[in-house]
């Protein structure tokens, strides 16, 4: 595997240019000998082939013989290691309990007694690990150096080196639920995919697209890394543009046990992290009775003040 | 012009601008080989065709119907001519740009003003005004995916009205890929084209700009670009170039659509008639109007 000449990122098998910077891959070509005008013919037939869009090869219209050529290499990614569980069966089914129990006041009082756990799943689920590397330039407003108005502005540069970011490639699960899961997981051990019969969520994108939701994963992390360069207190208007180089990933399936329990009739879901069970995520259900009554309390509270408020001034 | 034996019957083809041609006597699809020269570079890369001719056809048909109203009516009705499918010639270009600029931004701020008014009292009200401050800074970021045409017969104009194309699906060139469709060679030389590939460089650099300025405005703003690690490759882009015959004594119009993706370009003659009826018809209601506003007690 050779490194991009011009931003140092891996290229892999197959790439035709680096998905970061779009140089094109060198390749070596044989240089035709002599010049001629050249019938290409049917392997199969001798007669003479034409490129057939329907086919997307040349295809021969004589025999309907195809002929394979090199298509354009853009695998469906799959995991390459995965990190393990370390939670158990009944620990998830415990951890969803205790996680019932401890829900909002909102959530209606027999939540915990009435839940029905309909299943709990293991699920391993996608993600790219990125490792890169960038030249960032930025703007902002801030309030440092303000003089009528609140904000002025400012520009800078910064080298920023993106160590281990797990950026999320699930469709099952959301971009919030994702960003709770996250920080628990112990990314030091993961172990090969090879021949161990996981079920592992598909990555759903092909490589090319992969690169280029990794690549904007990091430009929306060097947005927020930036903050901190940023001169004063409050700032608005962050603006970055960036150079990646070296960018690598890796894929990697991350475990956690999809909880489906049933209250009152509906399904709600929950996830219990795969290796700390005391991180749960997931959605319960409001008791709009509850949330109708403290709005009722609300509003008279509101209304006895405007009333006290009233007779004051009626008195004086 | 370069004239080659066919390999099928040895009838003398001519190579007129492009690397491909069809035997008029039995009909094989030709495809030139030579050794590559900086006039006559070799393809490096392919976008193939994603559809066939009926497609394109089709898709044709639907664009002139559904032109706006004050398109040629013939249009509605006019043959499709000619239809080819051609591998246009075209750079694609990248390249790494440091631009530095300078600028002044807009902030805004609010100040009480006070005003008197005709009776003698006077009232505050809240007046949003401007504070100009000097900002400069660099600005770095990749250039990828410009395509410039190469080709005498497809101007880059054209080209840039079917663009994009998704170079994702593009391939390394192969002889095979072009068999039986028209490949033009590339026409224009390598430094016109790179000129022509950094003026549209600079062109994103300066929206990129403008897009990056902090603020609530700016004005003044002047920057320098320096491009370094340029790459140019030349490709075949796939396009669909169509001649429509909508009227006798007019030359046919020029259609491209891009073969990848289906995108039409093509420049629309209007209707002098239609133009001048929306007008009358625009003046009479004026002048109902009018006469309407005078009459009413």
């Amino acid at each position: 595997m050779i490194d991009c000449a011009r931003c140092a990122t891996p290229l892999e098998e197959g790439d035709l240019r680096c998905a970061v910077c779009a140089l094109s891959v060198p390749d070596d070509v044989i240089p035709a000998v002599g010049e001629r005008a050249r019938v290409l013919r049917c392997t199969s037939c001798g007669a003479a082939i034409e490129f057939d869009p329907a086919h997307q090869a040349p295809a021969c219209a004589f025999c309907r013989s195809v002929m394979a050529i090199e298509q354009p290499h853009d695998p469906i990614e799959t995991a390459r290691a995965y990190v393990p569980f370390l939670v158990e069966r009944d620990v998830a089914t415990s951890a969803a309990r205790s996680w019932l129990r401890t829900r909002s006041w909102f959530a209606p009082a027999t939540l915990h007694d009435e839940a029905v756990l309909e299943s709990l799943t293991p699920v391993w689920w996608a993600a790219w690990i990125v490792d890169a590397r960038a030249q960032v330039t930025w703007t902002a407003d801030s309030d440092h150096g303000a003089r009528r108005s609140a904000w002025a502005p400012h520009a800078g540069e910064v080298s920023l080196t993106f160590d281990r970011i797990v950026v999320p490639a699930s469709r099952g699960l959301s971009p919030k639920e994702t960003a709770q899961l996250v920080p628990f997981y112990d990314l030091g051990h993961a172990a090969p995919v090879d021949g161990t019969v996981i079920q592992v969520e598909s990555f759903d994108a092909q490589r090319s697209a992969a690169r280029a939701i990794i690549h904007a994963a990091i430009a929306d992390r060097a947005q927020t890394a930036v903050e901190e360069s940023i001169p004063g207190h409050r700032f608005r208007n962050v603006s970055v543009a960036c150079l990646v180089e070296r960018l690598t990933t890796d894929r990697v399936a991350l475990p956690a046990w999809l909880l489906v329990y049933r209250f009152r009739g509906a399904a709600y879901r929950a996830i219990v992290h795969g290796q700390h069970p005391a991180v749960v995520v997931g959605r319960a259900p409001i008791d709009w009775g509850k949330v109708g009554r403290l709005a009722a309390v609300l509003l008279a509270i509101a209304a006895l003040i405007a009333l006290i408020v009233y007779w004051g001034r009626v008195d004086s | 012009m370069p004239t080659f034996a066919c390999e099928q019957c040895g009838a003398h083809l001519a190579f007129d601008g492009v690397r491909t041609a069809r035997c008029p006597y039995c009909a094989s699809p030709s495809v030139v080989e030579r050794q590559p020269s900086a006039e006559q570079p070799d393809p490096r890369f392919v976008v193939v065709f994603a559809g066939d001719a009926m497609g394109a056809r089709r898709s044709l048909q639907h664009w002139l119907r559904s032109r706006h109203w004050f398109a040629d009516p013939a249009l509605r009705a006019a043959r499709i001519e000619d239809l080819r499918g051609i591998y246009v010639p075209a750079y694609l270009y990248s390249a790494v740009a440091h631009a530095d600029y300078t600028a002044s931004i807009a902030e805004h701020y609010h100040e009480q003003e006070k005003r008197k008014r005709k009776d003698g009292t006077s009232e505050t009200r809240t007046v949003t005004r401007t504070e100009y401050r000097p900002l400069a800074g660099r600005h770095v970021s990749y250039v990828t995916d410009v395509v410039v045409s190469a080709s005498r017969g497809l101007s880059h104009g054209e080209l840039a009205g079917i663009e994009p194309f998704d170079f994702r699906q593009m391939r390394r060139y192969n002889p095979v890929l072009v068999s039986g469709w028209i490949a033009e060679e590339f026409a224009r030389p390598l430094d016109e084209c790179r000129v022509a590939s950094q003026r549209e460089a600079l062109e994103e650099v300066g929206a990129r700009l403008r897009r990056f300025m902090p603020g609530d405005g700016f004005s003044d703003l002047d920057w320098r670009a320096e491009i370094v690690w340029e790459s140019l490759d030349p490709v075949l882009v796939p396009v669909w170039m169509f001649a429509v015959r909508y009227r006798g004594d007019r030359p046919p119009l020029r259609v491209a659509i891009n073969g990848q993706t289906g995108e039409i370009a093509g420049k629309v003659p209007v209707s002098w008639p239609r133009i001048i009826a929306a007008l009358v018809v625009l003046a009479a209601i004026g002048l109902a109007i009018f006469w309407w506003w005078r009459t009413a007690p």
